[in-house]
């Protein structure tokens, strides 16, 4: 047996540590304190209640939510496929990682700038459909919930591929080879092996998406418009355009709280959906 | 006729052809192992059987039918995977039903298959474990276990007990056998464990460079190798050239003496080997046939017997000898070939 000697090794994470304390711990609790005091400084829910009575605000609240989990759930359509043919059937998966993850070289700025060329009233969308005759006018695609999602989904897509590939290339060939030799069609050793075994992976990538759209700025600022406003750039109008400092703190905590709760239901759902995670 | 059947199957991987012209048969009710060291192409032979892969050329029959292109889950063979291979999400019961769910088989009667083959592997109260929770043991009859559950008209096992330890190697390799002998299953076993695979097997067939050298009975190939690959296997140390002389039963060495081999084998040998079991070393003042004079080079006790590489005229010897008297090196002595345990290849 070696001596126990004395563990020095906690001075590695120091200096990461001392950062986040001072940079991210130290503002952050500092934001918490201050949406529980009143005028005078005593402890006080009000901010709370009043935020939570705002017609405006439970708007913006469910829409931030429900553009969330739309975007989550589409990736997850979109990666689920994309993530097992990469990893299982492609011959160079080198380079289809290299293009899935592309989109995230770019800026978020560059990209919805990219989208409004696309979706605008002059955009290429706009003009097939013209073109095609399937509609009269060009139509509004930008600057709603739809031109969001669309944004979301671009912006988020390659963290649930990623996620996905995690987990697939650790399903060992021999179990799907398994489930066939015992009687399993192809559609049943995915729906008996594959999809079960991936959850974890759908599970990193959902919370991570779900996260991301919901934290997002720029997309919703810059593809959003005035009345599709969500929880990110609610924030921001209140603290910059209206210098409510207090009230877009109330509004920063309540997107954590959601934010850290629906990362730990996902979580929940998925270890009961397969117990050996 | 044969229950299996490869005919002149050619496989392989892009360009890189593994077997070539394989011929192979298979009655039904035995249990014949493939043998060979890693890259000769065993491996490649089950898979395809199983129909993980499908052969470039030649055909594979089955009871009669062309299989060659039968997709591998209409097949109905047991397949153990030297991985165990077992569903990590699922429970021993429901990894062990899983066939059987496949085939839609009836919820009573599958629980009721299901509980007797645990109890036929000795598993009964597992049901509910996952496979993480249990050792390598226990999840190589797990595997056992699913893969007899669907009555498969085959059972194909690649090198099912290479990760467990010893001790419980042997004590499975009975078990398997014990199976076998009790569902009449036939079975095809991959293995290059030549101690596992003469234990268990009705026939063993040896395999080299993608060709099947030699297939016969364990005892028959441990006794009368037909190549000089399969002596070497089967431990066959000493090889020495020999030519047929006029007289029977008399062969001349490369030194021009003759050797006395009591031995046949039809067509013409040119090689003849002996293993060091078979080599005694001949006490000073007494004589015995096949005399082979020599020094000592190498001297090796290994505790019943003493090993010995002894330097001759034709070439160097490997003795293996329970005698006492013990030489040193740079002792001359000499070896007696035993006459009865020459054999020709």
């Amino acid at each position: 047996m070696l001596e126990k000697k004395t563990n020095i090794y906690w001075l590695f994470i120091l200096p990461g540590c001392l950062f986040l304390a001072f940079f991210m711990l130290i503002p952050l609790f500092s934001l918490l304190f201050k949406t529980f005091a009143d005028e005078s400084g005593a402890f006080s829910m009000a901010n709370y209640f009043a935020l939570l009575e705002s017609t405006y605000f439970k708007q913006v609240f469910w829409r931030s939510i429900r553009l969330s989990l739309t975007s989550t759930a589409v990736c997850a359509v979109l990666g689920f496929p994309t993530a097992y043919y990469i990893s299982k059937y492609s011959k160079n998966k080198g380079v289809l990682m290299a293009l899935a993850v592309f989109p995230m070289f770019t800026s978020p700025v560059i990209r919805s700038f990219s989208w409004m060329v696309i979706l605008g009233k002059k955009g290429i969308v706009n003009d097939l459909l013209v073109k095609s005759g399937l509609i009269a006018k060009p139509i509004s695609l930008l600057y709603n919930e739809f031109s969001m999602v669309v944004g979301f989904i671009q912006l988020f897509l390659p963290l649930m591929i990623l996620s996905l590939i995690g987990i697939m290339d650790n399903i060992s060939e021999d179990l799907n080879l398994a489930a066939g030799s015992l009687g399993a069609s192809r559609l049943g050793t995915f729906r008996h092996v594959v999809l079960p075994l991936s959850i974890p992976g759908l599970v990193t990538g959902s919370v991570l998406v779900f996260t991301g759209c919901l934290t997002a700025y720029t997309t919703p600022q810059l593809l959003g418009g005035t009345d599709t406003r969500v929880l990110a750039t609610m924030i921001y109008q209140q603290a910059m355009s209206l210098g409510d400092w207090t009230q877009a703190s109330v509004v920063a905590v309540v997107m954590i709280v959601v934010t850290v709760a629906v990362s730990s239901v996902i979580n929940n759902i998925s270890r009961k959906l397969n117990p050996t995670i | 006729m044969a229950l299996l059947e490869l005919r002149n199957i050619t496989a392989g991987y892009d360009k890189n052809v593994i077997l070539k012209d394989l011929d192979f048969q298979v009655e039904k009710g035995e249990l014949v192992s493939l043998l060979g060291s890693s890259g000769c192409g065993k491996t490649t032979t089950l898979r395809l059987i199983a129909g993980f892969s499908t052969p470039m050329d030649g055909k594979f029959i089955f009871d009669g039918k062309d299989y060659t292109q039968v997709p591998l889950n209409k097949r109905n063979f047991g397949f153990v995977f030297q991985s165990y291979a077992l569903f990590p999400h699922m429970t021993v019961f429901d990894n062990v039903a899983f066939g059987l769910k496949m085939r839609k088989v009836p919820q009573d009667q599958m629980k009721k298959e299901v509980m007797e083959m645990l109890e036929t592997v000795d598993l009964a109260g597992f049901e509910n474990r996952f496979p993480k929770e249990m050792s390598g043991g226990q999840r190589q009859r797990v595997a056992l276990a699913r893969a007899l559950v669907i009555k498969p008209d085959l059972l194909l096992l690649d090198e099912p007990l290479s990760n467990l330890d010893a001790k419980l190697r042997v004590k499975m390799r009975v078990e398997i056998r014990r199976l076998q002998q009790k569902f009449g299953f036939t079975a095809i076993y991959v293995t290059h464990d030549q101690e596992e695979c003469f234990a268990i097997s009705d026939k063993v067939a040896i395999m080299n460079h993608g060709v099947i050298e030699q297939m016969d009975s364990p005892s028959v190939i441990y006794n009368h190798p037909k190549t000089e690959f399969i002596a070497r296997f089967v431990g066959f140390e000493n090889f020495m050239d020999i030519k047929k002389t006029d007289r029977e039963g008399f062969y001349l060495l490369p030194d021009n003496s003759q050797i006395r081999i009591e031995g046949k084998r039809e067509g013409q040998s040119q090689k003849a080997c002996i293993r060091p079991e078979d080599i005694t070393i001949v006490p000073e003042g007494f004589s015995a046939p096949n005399p082979l004079t020599g020094q000592v080079m190498v001297s090796t006790f290994l505790g019943k017997r003493n090993q010995y590489n002894v330097r001759t005229a034709i070439g160097e010897f490997e003795v293996s000898t329970d005698q006492e008297s013990v030489y040193k090196i740079g002792d001359q002595v000499t070896l007696s070939l035993a006459p009865g345990k020459i054999i020709l290849l």
